[in-house]
């Protein structure tokens, strides 16, 4: 078995795992579905389970979480290299009268508020947030596929975030 | 006036099927026209591109040039971009090179970087969306000349530790409007912001090398953060002035005051779209941009501004 150990690229992530067999596996099926991986021994300070893991480009996490989860590969977390480990959980949000406008990292997402449809998304700049700004514009926030569901990036996860904040003021308060 | 050379945007569209293509770009009201292919003008580099045309248009400049190629967010679409671009910016040698939409491949970023050194004359560099966090992260933040963040990016600009903005801090995330300044002077200390900062939010904050010099808040239109598109329509119409020989800090203030009357003259609501915004913009550059023969402006741009 073969790993690298050089110092871990910039913007990198790391798949942890329990067991060598199971970073093994990740790895192979993230190379299959052309991801651009490589086997990595954990720093000490983020080492859990086994002394193997999977370095990623971070960005790609979305994707990479479902495609994992699709190939039953088992994991045990996802974490930055540099920085903290969680995503920005907070979320601020906007009233335009009309309108209602929810702000999670660098994605906005804003619906009408009698109708709960989604009028705008904006922000973001991975190149999966046109597509996903295209599958989610005029459709209701009750009837919409989520962003974690077809996108591949850090900003798709936002963007979820988002979406799900916003799904709740709206099933909670939108129809009052 | 002019720089007598191309400029450049790059980015991705999404439609998995365009192939990588590049030549002369024009909008038609609705859509984006790229060697025969009509890309609907939505958020994203079609929407900074036809933003550009609509400038390079009234100032009678050459036609802007995009380098545009299919990426749904797989990656695949960008990887070509990015070789591309190192392989041949420097026969392509643009005046002014746009980086948009791209997934963040920092190693990526780097070889683009020194292949933009070998152009030659080295193009005025600017990144805005992907490129942008990707510059950042691999700290070639300085290599630029200007990004143009909104208020979230610039939080995570000024974060040391972030390598996109989803994991920006929380305390930098939650600061207001009135900590773009502090931000601003903190990211350029550290490296994490290009020569000129252009800062789109309910006040747009020009910066360069750390300070504010400049400050735009009229006309108020606050329904111009949720339309998606806004800040990609900045960086076109910026790189579009600056293409055309104006001075940096001049095509910032233009443009910050464009995008804002553009939102005005289009009554822009929360469920106004950018097609919309960049439709408006011929009519607010032939009120308020002064020019005096097609092609050459008067020398300070905004002269027959009414504020």
């Amino acid at each position: 078995m073969k790993t690298n150990n050089k110092t871990v690229s910039d913007g990198a992530g790391l798949i942890l795992f329990n067991n060598v067999e199971e970073a093994i596996a990740a790895e192979r099926a993230l190379k299959a579905a052309a991801y651009e991986v490589k086997l990595v021994a954990p720093p000490p300070e983020l080492r859990k389970g086994c002394d193997l893991a999977v370095e990623i480009n971070l960005v790609e996490k979305a994707g990479i979480e479902r495609l994992l989860k699709e190939k039953k590969a088992d994991y045990l977390e996802i974490v930055p290299v540099k920085g903290k480990g969680d995503l920005l959980e907070v979320v601020k949000v906007t009233d335009f009268g009309g309108a209602v406008m929810v702000k999670a990292g660098n994605m906005k997402l804003t619906f009408d508020k009698k109708s709960g449809i989604i009028v705008n998304v904006s922000g973001g700049g991975c190149p999966d947030i046109p597509s996903l700004h295209a599958d989610l514009l005029d459709k209701k926030l009750s009837e919409a596929v989520r962003p974690k569901g077809n996108g591949y990036t850090l900003c798709s996860l936002m963007l979820d975030r988002a979406f799900m904040e916003s799904l709740d003021i709206w099933e909670n308060h939108g129809k009052e | 006036m002019g720089r007598n050379d191309m400029l450049l945007i790059c980015g991705t569209i999404p439609k998995d099927d365009f192939p990588l293509t590049i030549g002369p770009v024009s909008f038609d009201g609705t859509s984006l026209i790229l060697n025969g292919a009509a890309i609907p003008c939505a958020q994203g580099t079609a929407a900074l591109a036809s933003a550009a045309c609509e400038v390079a248009e009234y100032l009678g400049a050459e036609r802007p040039h995009a380098l545009l190629v299919g990426d749904r967010g797989t990656g695949k679409g960008s990887r070509a971009l990015y070789k591309h671009l190192i392989e041949h910016l420097p026969s392509l040698s643009p005046g002014v090179l746009i980086l948009h939409y791209m997934l963040p491949i920092m190693g990526l970023m780097k070889k683009v970087c020194q292949s933009a050194e070998e152009c030659r004359r080295r193009p005025v560099m600017i990144a805005d969306a992907a490129a942008m966090y990707a510059a950042k992260a691999a700290g070639l933040a300085p290599r630029f000349d200007i990004f143009t963040p909104d208020h979230s990016e610039m939080a995570f600009l000024a974060d040391p530790e972030a390598s996109h903005p989803a994991y920006v801090s929380r305390h930098l995330f939650e600061s207001d409007g009135a900590m773009i300044p502090e931000l601003a002077l903190a990211s350029y200390k550290q490296m994490g912001a290009a020569i000129m900062l252009v800062i789109k939010g309910s006040t747009d904050y020009i910066v360069e090398y750390g300070k504010v010099i400049g400050q735009i808040s009229e006309p108020d239109i606050p329904a111009l953060e949720a339309i998606g598109g806004t800040g990609d329509t900045i960086s076109g119409m910026l790189g579009a002035f600056i293409q055309a020989g104006f001075p940096f800090a001049d095509a910032a203030h233009l443009t910050a005051r464009i995008n804002r009357l553009a939102g005005q003259y289009t009554r822009a609501t929360p469920a106004t779209k950018i097609r919309e915004i960049i439709a408006a913009i011929p009519a607010v550059l032939r009120d308020h941009v002064k020019k005096e023969t097609r092609g050459s402006l008067s020398e300070r741009s905004m002269l027959n501004d009414r504020n």
